[in-house]
Formats: structure tokens, C-alpha cells, sequence
């Protein structure tokens, strides 16, 4: 392979400074942890869709849902998974637009979460559908004016922003295995899209980074704010708030770094990639799951105080449901998950460290997850008076399209790990070569200017 | 490094075609958003059910898509003009 | 162009039930059976609900038939994302079973909750289905359904007046329900006829909207002496 090394493309030079070699090495070297991961998880997949198959043949009936309570576990883990997917891109674009140098190494692990994230949450809504066979009629006679077709447009907007966003910045790295010869070497030249790390093709890769990440910001916002209007644009007690939009949005990404420091508390462990996520990059994350738990928590305390001394009857009746009638558990499990935990774990140096942040990001995860479950059940289940409250229970069905949909969710971070690095080497290398003295500079221009010598 | 190393023997030029393609499959895409949501004004015009609202919407909705396939197609485009030998076929394959 | 609504008196409801017998026959709804009514599965378009006030043995109970009351600005036509729900324009509410993509969206949004879905494939025991009402189309599993107050009955007497050469009559059109009610609470009729029977009712001191305040306006309404 030496005859190479002169015609080599740039991407291989300079990396000896920084031997990224084990970066590759789930891409170079796949070993059997990943035919046994992936089979695993295609079997629990593979499940999920078998017992998926009654309610296809049999129809919703085989749900737990019911009359007042028309809308399930489906639509909370819709919720809940595209809620997650504010992980990465906006986590993302807003560190890379306020050119925060420690984003280098998290940014490709957040889109990759978005991306899969979002397919998951995305198809949700077509698991709950009572006649998917018709969806199609989205298409021919569809209402843009109906929340459900500003969810449809929005999210395929941010699917395709998000895939863009994750596609772009992956290019040198794809050229980088193409160089080093990885196999399937037709996906990587493919994919490369050409890439040879001139300085023009690095002004063009650079430009278009920068304008997807401003492109993005809005558009994930857009998302949970307008799912959150499917419910905030019903009439229905505990829904009809005008909160609900920042409410989601800021639950959305409070779960979304969460489940970010998961993955890569996880990634670090399997693919020993300590080196590269240290200490500093989970504090610093951490600290920002400190603040979105106490904003998650004005938010929540507004919301619920309001409903509170308003006192009217039907709110009250959702109102209490969830405070001290039966989903007590749930509710208090939520305020335990996403406030009492976090905060207690996060707030002291002795506690912030990785042991305490993943057991933090569980729970919030955890907790963002019954915030769903109890935004959508409890006022389904307790309509205006005369009308008679109702009940929910899952049924085996619901469980296993949820263990599907998290199934789904590793398997994709297992085939992205098997082709693709998980940490931007471009951009390790670049912050390597120009960022400290970029930096340099940048701190230099905020302290002040040298008084002027003459009056 | 010949065309055969590439496994199933996919040349250069096979991959120069796909590339364009996928950009294309971009394109397709966006505009049959754009189709749809235009179809979908129509309809509410027809049905006289809010209209204006729908034109609100789509006027957000189509320029969001486009922007994102001309950001791809700009990338393509640049990275093809910004190399160092243009054209289909890679340097160093035979 | 007539404005259909009903009217239904509380205080001469005994809570029989003819209403929702009749109903389930006029417009072939499915029998879902015991076991789904404990799932909360019951199929109605039409309920009787009993209001218990106050402690035995000073009890008293009412009984209130629940219906789609109709609205004028519906909020399920709104959130219906196909198109699949709609308000006529004589004001009635309707369903295109062979649109609706069973979203239950509109069941979501709607404050009475009026609309009922089929969970299963509906079925009707024994020979039910062989005397299913032929005006009356069978629905499909996976769809959303509702009360469309007889619309096919409101159609059959506008062609009968049609063809008697005259104009539709106040008492020309009554729905099952209201046919059945042994007590006679329920009235139906033209609203915008401010001589029929139910225009004058509505005016009645004793008349009010459910949940008016929330701007549906909804053209079902009720007659109770308030206390």
C-alpha cells in the first residue's frame, strides 16, 4: 500500500499527530459483538412486528384503547422519540453556532440520534392509525389546515434538514475510509461524493454547515412546538394551553441531551473512546441538563398552577387524576425523574461525574417519558362532566412495538457504528490545527482595546 | 488500486451516476413535497375550507424544502468543481 | 335551507332507553357484546347517562340521552387532517367512512365526546344483518363514526315532499330516537323555522346549550327546570 501514500488524498496527512486509528476500528475490524448485537436486535424488531401483525388483522381492538381514551402509548412514544431527537441537531447546530470548542466530538453522535430518532417518532403516528391501508389519502385529499398535516410537513422537514446536516459533515470522514480502503470500498467512493480536501471543497463544506445549522434551529423548534398543537389546539381540558408549545420544546431537548449523555456514556464504554469524551465534555453537557431540568421545572410549575387556582371544574378533574387519583405514580415518578433526581445528582462536583450523570440522564429520560404518558392520557380519560372517565391499560401489543421502537433506536447506532466513525475526525483534527489558535484570537478580541496614546 | 478492488466491480463512472442520482432523488423528493402541498392549496380553495390558511402554511412549508435541496446540490456541485482533477473519474484508478 | 336541531326535555326523560334501541337500529350500528362494554368499548351513538345528585336516601337521579349535538363550528371538523369529517350545509355533522384513515383525531378534540370508533371488524349476531336498515350504509372496521341525526330520513322526506309537489313540513322529518321516546322528550326539527315545534322549545326559559361556553354552538339543546 505504499505506492499510495504520494497519491494519497489530504485527510490521511497530519492525522499522525492525532492517531485516530481506533476510531475506525468498529468500521475496520467489526467483531462479533456486532453480528450478536444486530441479530439481537432484529430478532426484538422482528417481534414486535409479529405481534404487530393482530392489530392488522383484527384492527385497533387489540390495543387498550378505548372510548374516552382514544389515543395510547402510540402517540406518547411519538411524542416521546421525536422529543428525544431535539438531542442532536439542535443540541448540535446551537454548539456549533456559538462555536463552543467542546462540541468536537459529541456533535456526530447527536445528529445520528436525530436522524434515527426521528424515523422512529415519525412512523408512530402510522402505527396508530386505524386504516393505514388509507394513508394515502393523506396525500390526495389532505387538510393542511388540520394540525396532524403541520406535524406530517414539519417533521419531514426536519428529517430531511437533519439528514442533510448529519450527510454533510460525515463527507471527509467517508473519504478518509475510502483512502484507507475500507470494504464495501463502492459505498465509500459513492458517498465521498468526490471529497479531496481542497481548500475550495473545505470553503463549500464549511458554507453549507453553517447555513443548514442556522436552517435547523428553526425547523426543530417548528417540530415540537407543533406537535405540541395537536394537543393545545383541541379544546380539551389539560391540553388547551398556550404554554404548551415552549413546554414541549424545552422538554423535548431536556430529553434529548439526556438520552445524548446515555448513548455516549454507552459508546464510550463499548468503543473505548475515553480519550476522546472526557470528563469535561459530560460536565459541561451535564451542566446543561441542569439548567433544562430546572427550566423543565418552571415550566411545569407554571403550567400546573395555573390549571390549580383557575379551579375550573374539568380542569380540575384532569388536575387531580394526575396529582392524587391514579396516576399519582406516574406524575410523582415524573416530577422524581425530571427535577428531584437531576438536580440532587447535578448540582454538587462531587456527584457530577460519569456513575452520577448516566443514573441522571436515566431518570430523565425516564421521566420525560411519563411527562408524555401524562399529558395525553389523563385528559382523554377525564372528559367534561356528564361525560364518565375512563381508563387505560396497555396491552401486549403497545408493549412490544415500544420495545421495538427502542430496538430500533440501538440497531441503528449498531450499522452507523459499523460504517461510519462516530466522532467527526475532520473536525478533531481541524480543532487540533486551528482552533486553539482561533480561540486564541477570539479571547484576545473580547479584552478590551489599548487605551489611545494620543488625545 | 484498480476498478475490481471495489468488490463488485462497480467503475467510477457507475459511482459518478449514482451520486448525481442520489442529488436528483433530492430533488424529486422536494419538489413532490411541493406538488403535494400545492395540490393540497387547490383543494382547500375548491372546498372554500380556509384557504388562507393553507396559503399561510405552504408559503413557510415549500421554501424550507427547496432551501435544503439547493444546500445539498451547492455541496455536490462545489465539491465536483473544487477538486483537483475534474471530472467522473477519480485520480489513480486505472 | 333548513337548519336542523333537537330538542330534548330532561325533566319528562324517564331513562328507558327506547332512544338508544331505536338508534342502534335505524343505523346498523355493530353489537361490540359484554366483554368489550367492560373495555369501555360500547358502541353508541347515542347514550342515556345517569346523573346521581346528592346522598340516599335524598337522592336524586336524572337521566340525560347524549348525543353529537351537532355544532356549527365543530371542533372535530377542524383537526380532521383528510378531509373525512364535515358540516353540511343544513348544519349536520357528518362522517365519509371510506375517507377516514382512523386517526381518531376528531374523537381527541371532540368536548361531547360524540364519535365512536370501530376497534374490531363490526358484526352483527345472528341474522341482524340481513335486516339492516337499507338507507343506511355498514361501516368498516377502523373507522370513526357518529350520530348524523337520520340524515337519510331528512333525504327520503324532502324527496316525498318533492313529489307531493309541496314544501317540507314542521313534523315531515323525526329521527329514531325521537320516534321511539315513549315520553316524548325528544323534538326534532328546523331551527331556522322559528314556528316549528323545536324553534319554540329552544326559546323556552327552561332551554340550554351544553357547554356553550365553549363556542361550539352546538344545535342540540336541552329543556330542564333550573334550579
Amino acid at each position: 500500500m505504499s505506492d499510495q501514500a504520494q497519491d494519497r488524498d489530504r485527510p490521511t496527512q497530519g492525522l499522525d499527530a492525532v492517531d485516530v486509528s481506533d476510531l475506525l476500528r468498529s468500521v475496520e475490524g467489526p467483531g462479533t459483538g456486532f453480528r450478536v448485537a444486530s441479530t439481537l436486535l432484529i430478532l426484538v424488531i422482528l417481534g414486535g412486528w409479529v405481534i404487530f401483525g393482530r392489530q392488522l388483522l383484527y384492527g385497533l381492538g387489540v390495543t387498550g384503547l378505548n372510548q374516552p381514551v382514544a389515543w395510547g402509548f402510540y402517540i406518547v412514544n411519538f411524542v416521546f422519540f421525536i422529543g428525544i431527537s431535539h438531542a442532536g441537531t439542535l443540541i448540535s447546530a446551537i454548539l456549533r453556532l456559538s462555536n463552543a470548542e467542546w462540541r468536537r466530538p459529541i456533535t456526530r453522535m447527536a445528529e445520528v440520534i436525530t436522524v434515527v430518532v426521528l424515523a422512529i417518532g415519525g412512523f408512530h403516528p402510522v402505527l396508530d392509525l386505524g386504516r393505514p391501508d388509507r394513508m394515502l389519502n393523506i396525500f390526495s385529499a389532505g387538510r393542511l389546515q388540520s394540525p396532524l398535516l403541520w406535524d406530517v410537513s414539519s417533521i419531514t422537514a426536519y428529517f430531511m434538514a437533519s439528514t442533510v446536516y448529519l450527510y454533510i459533515p460525515l463527507i471527509p470522514d467517508i473519504a478518509l475510509l475510502r483512502d484507507r480502503g475500507a470494504k464495501p470500498q463502492w459505498l465509500y467512493k459513492f458517498m465521498a461524493w468526490g471529497w479531496q480536501d481542497t481548500p475550495r471543497q473545505r470553503h463549500v463544506l464549511e458554507r453549507a454547515v453553517s447555513i443548514l445549522m442556522v436552517l435547523v434551529i428553526p425547523i426543530a423548534v417548528s417540530v415540537h412546538t407543533v406537535i405540541s398543537y395537536i394537543f393545545a389546539m383541541t379544546l380539551q381540558p389539560g391540553w388547551h394551553s398556550t404554554i404548551f408549545g415552549p413546554y414541549f420544546v424545552v422538554g423535548a431537548i431536556f430529553s434529548g441531551i439526556a438520552a445524548l449523555l446515555v448513548v455516549m456514556i454507552v459508546l464510550r464504554k463499548i468503543f473505548r473512546l475515553e480519550r476522546y469524551l472526557k470528563e469535561i465534555h459530560f460536565d459541561h453537557l451535564s451542566k446543561l441538563l441542569l439548567i433544562m431540568a430546572l427550566l423543565w421545572f418552571y415550566f411545569t410549575f407554571s403550567e400546573y398552577l395555573t390549571a390549580f387556582f383557575g379551579n375550573e371544574p374539568s380542569e380540575m378533574g384532569v388536575f387531580y387524576y394526575k396529582l392524587t387519583g391514579p396516576y399519582w405514580p406516574w406524575f410523582w415518578g415524573m416530577v422524581a425523574c425530571n427535577f428531584l433526581i437531576p438536580v440532587a445528582i447535578l448540582s454538587f462536583k462531587r456527584t457530577r461525574r460519569v456513575p452520577g450523570i448516566l443514573v441522571a440522564s436515566i431518570a430523565v429520560v425516564i421521566g420525560m417519558w411519563l411527562e408524555r404518558l401524562n399529558i395525553v392520557v389523563p385528559s382523554l380519560a377525564n372528559p367534561r362532566l356528564p361525560y364518565p372517565a375512563g381508563f387505560y391499560v396497555p396491552s401486549l401489543v403497545e408493549w412490544a412495538m415500544f420495545a421495538g421502537g427502542i430496538a430500533t433506536f440501538i440497531l441503528g447506532f449498531v450499522l452507523f457504528a459499523r460504517f461510519f466513525p462516530l466522532i467527526s475526525i475532520w473536525e478533531l483534527k481541524e480543532g487540533r490545527e486551528e482552533a486553539v489558535r482561533e480561540t486564541m484570537k477570539r479571547v484576545e478580541s473580547y479584552l478590551p482595546d489599548p487605551a489611545p496614546r494620543e488625545s | 488500486m484498480s476498478a475490481s478492488d471495489s468488490g463488485i466491480g462497480v467503475t467510477p463512472r457507475w459511482i459518478y451516476a449514482l451520486q448525481v442520482a442520489s442529488v436528483g432523488v433530492m430533488w424529486v423528493f422536494v419538489i413532490g413535497i411541493s406538488g403535494w402541498i400545492l395540490h393540497l392549496n387547490r383543494l382547500s380553495h375548491r372546498l372554500q375550507d380556509v384557504p388562507s390558511a393553507t396559503v399561510a402554511i405552504s408559503i413557510v412549508a415549500i421554501p424550507v424544502f427547496l432551501t435544503g435541496a439547493s444546500v445539498l446540490t451547492y455541496v455536490f456541485v462545489g465539491l465536483q468543481r473544487g477538486r483537483r482533477t475534474p471530472g467522473p473519474e477519480p485520480e489513480g484508478e486505472a | 335551507m333548513a337548519r336542523w336541531g333537537m330538542t330534548i326535555d330532561l325533566d319528562r326523560c324517564t331513562g328507558c332507553g327506547n332512544c338508544m334501541a331505536a338508534c342502534h337500529q335505524e343505523n346498523n350500528l355493530t353489537a361490540v357484546g359484554p366483554e368489550e362494554t367492560r373495555e369501555n368499548r360500547a358502541f353508541h351513538w347515542l347514550r342515556v347517562l345517569r346523573e346521581v345528585d346528592g346522598e340516599a336516601p335524598n337522592q336524586k337521579v336524572t337521566y340525560k340521552p347524549v348525543l353529537c349535538v351537532q355544532c356549527d363550528d365543530p371542533p372535530c371538523v377542524r383537526v380532521c387532517p383528510v378531509h373525512a369529517t364535515y358540516r353540511n350545509e343544513e348544519g349536520i355533522v357528518g362522517q365519509v367512512y371510506s375517507r377516514c384513515i382512523g386517526c381518531r383525531y376528531c374523537m381527541a378534540a371532540c368536548p361531547y365526546n360524540a364519535k365512536v370508533f370501530n376497534w374490531f371488524e363490526p358484526e352483527w349476531p345472528g341474522d341482524l344483518v340481513k335486516k339492516a336498515n337499507p338507507d343506511v350504509s355498514l361501516r368498516p372496521k377502523g373507522v370513526v363514526e357518529k350520530c348524523t341525526f337520520c340524515h337519510h330520513r331528512v333525504v327520503r322526506a324532502r324527496e316525498q315532499a318533492a313529489a307531493d309537489g309541496r314544501e317540507l313540513r314542521d313534523g315531515d322529518v323525526t329521527t329514531a330516537c325521537a320516534e321511539s321516546c315513549p315520553a316524548k322528550a325528544i323534538v326534532f326539527g328546523d331551527l331556522d323555522d322559528p314556528d316549528s315545534r323545536v324553534s319554540r322549545l329552544a326559546r323556552s326559559p327552561r332551554a340550554y346549550r351544553p357547554h356553550a361556553d365553549l363556542g361550539t354552538r352546538p344545535k342540540v339543546i336541552y329543556l330542564a327546570e333550573q334550579e
